[in-house]
């Protein structure tokens, strides 16, 4: 806390000047030493005098019982500053050592500087053609911890395990999500270098289980957006007064030599299953992204941002690979809706020869697509309940496609592309207390696939 | 220049820059306490430190009024006056976002209405846009402070929820100290 007593005085002439008098009185020295004051009438003076010796007691009475109430309230209380107007505010700010407070004999002068919070999810599902594969599993455990250096520098990382264990055998994973120190430059931008997330769509920056709806995250921002995605490098991030933030940064991309034509991750998320996650990461091409967001009228937020880079990393076969992804989002709050959209494309130029080499090694290899695309619609209704909302059914539609088209393999043989998806998802949330949210819904995916299921959820952040 | 060495120099001024000297300024700290004064009560002619007393029943009477409060952090009040009397009252308070405090001002006219809150510090990654002048002008001239609802009178902005939600709950908070304490004058010493 930067709060200092009489902050602002030398700033302000007026004020200094009736701080002068006041202080030029208490001395008992002439108010004709101060110049600015010399040229007033004797009774104008005197009547200003009386004035002010009258208000003077008044205060020394006030600061009295601040002082004895103060002192018998709180040791750790603050010194606080007061803006004052008025000679007479000046002076009773000057003298007053202990600021007006309430409640707060329970609140250290300093705060410590670091800080922990966390989230994390349980999840059952049920997939209604085959109740066999229902599954239930811990999610996600996630443990953040702040630091601040000073009041400048600060560390932001998570820590964050995965369907519970992790071991040879076991199907969890230990990730580090954000590890990233963040320097303040200005008052509207800063600067952070490390693993951070790519401010991509709605979710990937806001991944916490109470702030999207559904069980599980959306399909599209987890297809096609790989949520909760993750580079390292260095970004900036600024935000202005009207309302925009922009996003532009320089970090690791992806690697597609980490591409697996034998298994399905690529059809999954062609993006999921080729990132890199600072593991270790090949770093010699940069990706570059961009981002700008408005949220300059309540309610609203309208964004979008790109990212784009090579996807070889200088590797022998994959010349020529690059990869971008683009997408636009929208959100709106009119009353107890919230309503939102979302599309997202990518491409993955210069594969040809990849998926040739991959078409000629593996028998019903899953291909690299050139290019991937997803969308959706939701409407989400905060039913209320009293002073909290804790009853939200909503409803979304997603249509996607993970391999829209493929690059031409030579000789006009071209891969068919996959037919587009739609999923609809209902379901209703009811967020018993603060940062702790129940789900259910129910997925349906078209073209009578087996994937449909029932959901059930239990999230928090704190 | 050799088209791969681009993004080393970059990253190369990135770090010259991440090591910039620190201006005087401290870049979290939006405005300062007298700042934030002359931006709520431009016409305020001066501003006198309060001393609250409260008793146990009328802490529980705030909470009861205030609902749910994230964690809270310190306080302090101002009576407002002007060249025709008295304004009303001046907030200082502080409450936790995610996991930092957020300082922030708010005015409470005599009549009980609000003027929109002032962010004089926020600490955290993500969030900061509550400082977007939009999102506080929804709380001038509201009259039913202490019972403002996140969401729903006061709209979330999305990707600051958790911002928007708890400096939504220590305006209930302040408005409630009001409605409890000060709205006639008592408890409050001049």
């Amino acid at each position: 806390m930067k709060r200092t007593l009489m902050p602002d005085l030398p700033r302000n002439p007026m004020t200094r000047r009736n701080f002068g008098l006041v202080l030029s009185l208490l001395l008992g020295l002439f108010p004709a030493a101060m110049p600015v004051q010399a040229a007033a009438s004797a009774p104008d003076l005197e009547a200003r005098v009386a004035a002010l010796e009258a208000e003077l007691q008044a205060l020394k009475a006030q600061l009295a019982l601040i002082q004895a109430g103060g002192a018998a309230r709180s040791t750790a209380t603050p010194v606080t500053g007061v803006a004052a107007a008025s000679p007479v505010a000046a002076a009773a700010a000057a003298a007053a050592p202990l600021a007006p407070m309430v409640a707060t004999a329970d609140v250290p002068a300093s705060r410590p500087a670091l800080s922990w919070f966390g989230y994390g999810e349980l999840n059952y599902t049920r997939p209604t053609d085959n109740p066999a594969d229902a599954r239930a599993d811990l999610g996600r455990f996630v443990i953040g911890a702040g630091y601040r250096f000073d009041e400048r520098t600060r560390l932001q990382s998570e820590l964050e395990i995965e369907h519970a264990v992790s071991s040879a055998s076991d199907p969890g994973e230990v990730e580090i999500e954000q590890a990233y120190i963040e320097r303040e430059l200005n008052g509207a931008a800063r600067l952070h270098a490390g693993l951070f997330l790519i401010p991509s769509g709605l979710l990937n920056e806001n991944h916490e289980p109470t702030r999207y709806y559904g069980v599980f995250r959306n399909i599209v921002e987890t297809a096609i957006i790989p949520s909760t995605w993750r580079e390292g490098g260095v970004g900036f991030q600024g935000n202005t007064a009207g309302g925009l933030r922009w996003d532009a940064g320089l970090t690791t991309g992806f690697d597609l030599s980490k591409w697996d034509a034998t298994s399905g991750k690529g059809v999954e998320s062609p993006l999921g299953s080729i990132h890199q996650e600072l593991a270790l990461a090949r770093a010699a091409q940069l990706s570059v992204y961009m981002a700008a967001n408005y949220t300059g009228i309540a309610g609203l937020r309208l964004g979008a941002s790109i990212f784009s880079g090579g996807a070889s990393q200088r590797q022998a076969g994959l010349a020529g690979s690059h990869l971008s992804l683009w997408e636009g989002h929208v959100r709106w709050q009119p009353g107890a809706w919230e309503l939102s959209a979302l599309y997202a494309r990518g491409h993955i130029a210069g594969t040809s020869a990849l998926n040739s080499a991959l078409a000629a090694q593996v028998a019903d290899a899953t291909l690299v697509p050139e290019d991937f695309y997803g969308a959706y619609i939701e409407a989400a209704w905060r039913a209320r309940a009293g002073r909290s909302w804790p009853f939200t059914p909503f409803a979304r539609v997603e249509r996607f496609n993970t391999a829209a088209s493929y690059a031409d393999l030579g000789a006009g043989l071209r891969p068919l592309a996959r037919a587009d998806q739609t999923a609809y998802t209902a379901g209703v949330q009811l967020e018993f207390a603060p940062g702790v949210i129940f789900k259910t819904d129910y997925v349906d995916l078209s073209g009578g696939s087996s994937a449909d299921r029932f959901d059930l959820g239990l999230g928090y952040e704190f | 220049m050799n088209s791969e060495a681009r993004p080393w120099r970059l990253m190369g001024g990135c770090a010259l820059a991440l090591l910039a000297p620190a201006p005087a300024l401290i870049a979290a700290d939006y405005l300062s306490l007298a700042d934030a004064q002359r931006a709520i009560f431009p016409e305020a002619l001066r501003f006198e430190p309060v001393m609250l007393q409260l008793t146990g029943a009328q802490r529980q009477a705030i909470a009861a009024l205030a609902g749910v409060q994230p964690l809270r952090g310190r306080l302090a009040a101002w009576r407002v006056q002007g060249s025709a009397g008295e304004l009303g009252f001046f907030f200082s308070d502080e409450v936790v976002g995610r996991q930092d405090f957020i300082d922030y001002a708010l005015g409470i006219n005599q009549d009980g209405t609000l003027r929109a809150p002032e962010i004089m510090s926020y600490r955290e990654s993500h969030g900061g846009e509550i400082r977007n002048s939009a999102w506080r002008a929804q709380f001038a001239r509201r009259s039913n402070g202490a019972a403002l609802r996140p969401t729903i009178d006061i709209r979330n902005i999305a990707g600051a929820t958790l911002s928007c939600e708890h400096l939504t709950a220590g305006v209930r908070y302040l408005s409630a100290l009001w409605q409890v304490l000060l709205r006639d004058g008592a408890g409050a010493a001049r």
